[in-house]
Parts: structure tokens; C-alpha cells; sequence
């Protein structure tokens, strides 16, 4: 008994440790509403961004599923935009847009025929266009 | 006796300059080594029907097409050939992404995205 206790306290510890290393944000958001910043997002994002300018990720009404991804780089944040840190890089994106990706992963895909960033496991998205910018929400 | 009739031949697909940088960068890369240059074909996928693919080329197939331009090799898969034929293979870089552009004087419609693409 003791050392189930034991066993399930440290490895609800570790996990803790991991996500809080993965996840560094300002207002302290949980994995399940907020986005994770993959590996090459954050290598790529470190070449891009400088101590003003991040990148912002909206979503926009738009593409042939209904909506769509828009990545840019800015220097301006306003109130409703929620900052993900990693490793010293920014990925700012406004509440509005927030719902539509919680649980994502944003990752910087690399390919022959072209790389760019992309929202990846997107648990809100139903079906989407095949270039990945461009998706439909899930109705429950 | 007449005389065959001898037609310029016109390159199935023409690179930019830009694009022949990077195709070369790209074939200067550790991971191309031993392949001959960059396969372009065209695959079923996306909403409007087609979208193009690359890929590392080893050899040239036999019906496929070959295209060297500036010391770099395209092979045009033979299935791509009629799609393809005519195209302008761009690349275009900026901050936050960059591909591969094809403009091809052949299609009829894309998507938003221009990714995919109909004829």
C-alpha cells in the first residue's frame, strides 16, 4: 500500500517535473488549454525572434474547411494574448484564437518541397485541407 | 526528299534562378549524396484533386522526363509529364516559411492554399 502511495506520488512528481520543463508559461496555463512548442519550432523560432518580436499564431475564417492558420512574426501584444515561452522564444496568440487550438502542438516542418510552421494534433480540428493551414472545428 | 522537320525543343519544365540555388543546395547536402538530382511528380491529394511531390531521384526512369538546367538535374516523373509540361518551378523564401512554387500555365483551379490544385 505504501509503496503504491509511493510510486503514484512519484510519478505524478515527474510528471509535473516534465510538463513544467516543457511548459513554461507566463500565466501558468495546463497542457490541455494551452499549445506545446515542438523541438524544431523552438530551434526555428530562436534563428527568427529577438527579444521584441515573437511570432503570432491566429485563426482566421477562411481555406476550404472554414478556417484557417495564420502564422506572422510581430512586436506588439495587446491584453488578450496569451504567451507561450520556450527556451527564451515567444509564441503569442490572442484568447479568441486560443479556443480553436488548445491541446496543439506547433511545430516547424521541414521537407523537401517546402517547410514552414504548422499546427500539428489539433484535438479541436475535425477534418482539415490536406496542406494542413486550413481545418474544420468538431461539433460535438 | 523532304526534309525532316526539326522542332526546337522546348524544356518540359523551366527553373528560376532562385530555384537552381536551391535545388543545388539542396543536392550539395550530405543526404544527397549518391542520387542524381530531384524527382517532380504530381499525386492524388488534397481538396482539389492533385498536389505536386519531390523527392530525392537515383536514376532516370525510362519514360521519365529530364530536365538540366544550369548544371542541376530535375527528372519529371511520367506520370507528370502532361501535367507538368510548360511549368515554371520557383522557390520562394521568407521568414516563416519556404517551398517550392510550381506555375502551371495548365491548371484550372486551386485551393486556397495552393497546395493542390485541378487541370
Amino acid at each position: 500500500m505504501f509503496t503504491k502511495c509511493f510510486m503514484s506520488s512519484m510519478l505524478n512528481n515527474s510528471r509535473y517535473l516534465l510538463r513544467s520543463r516543457i511548459y513554461s508559461t507566463k500565466n501558468a496555463i495546463t497542457p490541455n488549454e494551452g499549445v506545446l512548442l515542438s523541438e524544431t519550432c523552438v530551434k526555428r523560432l530562436k534563428e527568427l525572434c529577438t527579444d521584441k518580436i515573437f511570432l503570432r499564431l491566429c485563426v482566421e475564417s477562411g481555406g476550404c474547411s472554414g478556417f484557417q492558420y495564420k502564422f506572422h512574426l510581430d512586436d506588439q501584444l495587446s491584453n488578450e494574448d496569451k504567451i507561450f515561452e520556450r527556451e527564451g522564444v515567444k509564441l503569442v496568440i490572442d484568447e479568441t484564437s486560443l479556443d480553436y487550438i488548445k491541446g496543439s502542438t506547433i511545430d516547424y516542418h521541414t521537407e523537401l518541397i517546402r517547410s514552414a510552421f504548422r499546427v500539428v494534433q489539433n484535438p479541436n480540428a475535425d477534418i482539415g485541407c490536406s496542406c494542413g493551414a486550413s481545418f474544420s472545428i468538431k461539433i460535438d | 526528299a523532304v526534309k525532316k522537320r526539326v522542332l526546337p525543343s522546348r524544356a518540359a519544365l523551366v527553373l528560376t534562378q532562385s530555384a537552381v540555388q536551391k535545388v543545388r543546395e539542396i543536392m550539395a547536402k550530405e543526404d544527397a549524396k549518391g542520387f542524381i538530382g530531384l524527382k517532380v511528380g504530381v499525386r492524388q491529394r488534397g481538396c482539389n484533386g492533385l498536389s505536386y511531390t519531390l523527392d530525392y531521384a537515383k536514376e532516370k526512369g525510362k519514360l521519365d522526363e529530364e530536365v538540366k538546367q544550369d548544371g542541376v538535374t530535375i527528372i519529371i516523373d511520367r506520370k507528370a509529364q502532361l501535367t507538368l509540361l510548360g511549368t515554371e518551378m520557383d522557390f520562394v523564401e521568407d521568414k516563416l516559411s519556404s517551398e517550392f512554387v510550381f506555375n502551371n500555365p495548365n491548371i484550372k483551379g486551386t485551393c486556397g492554399c495552393g497546395e493542390s490544385f485541378s487541370i
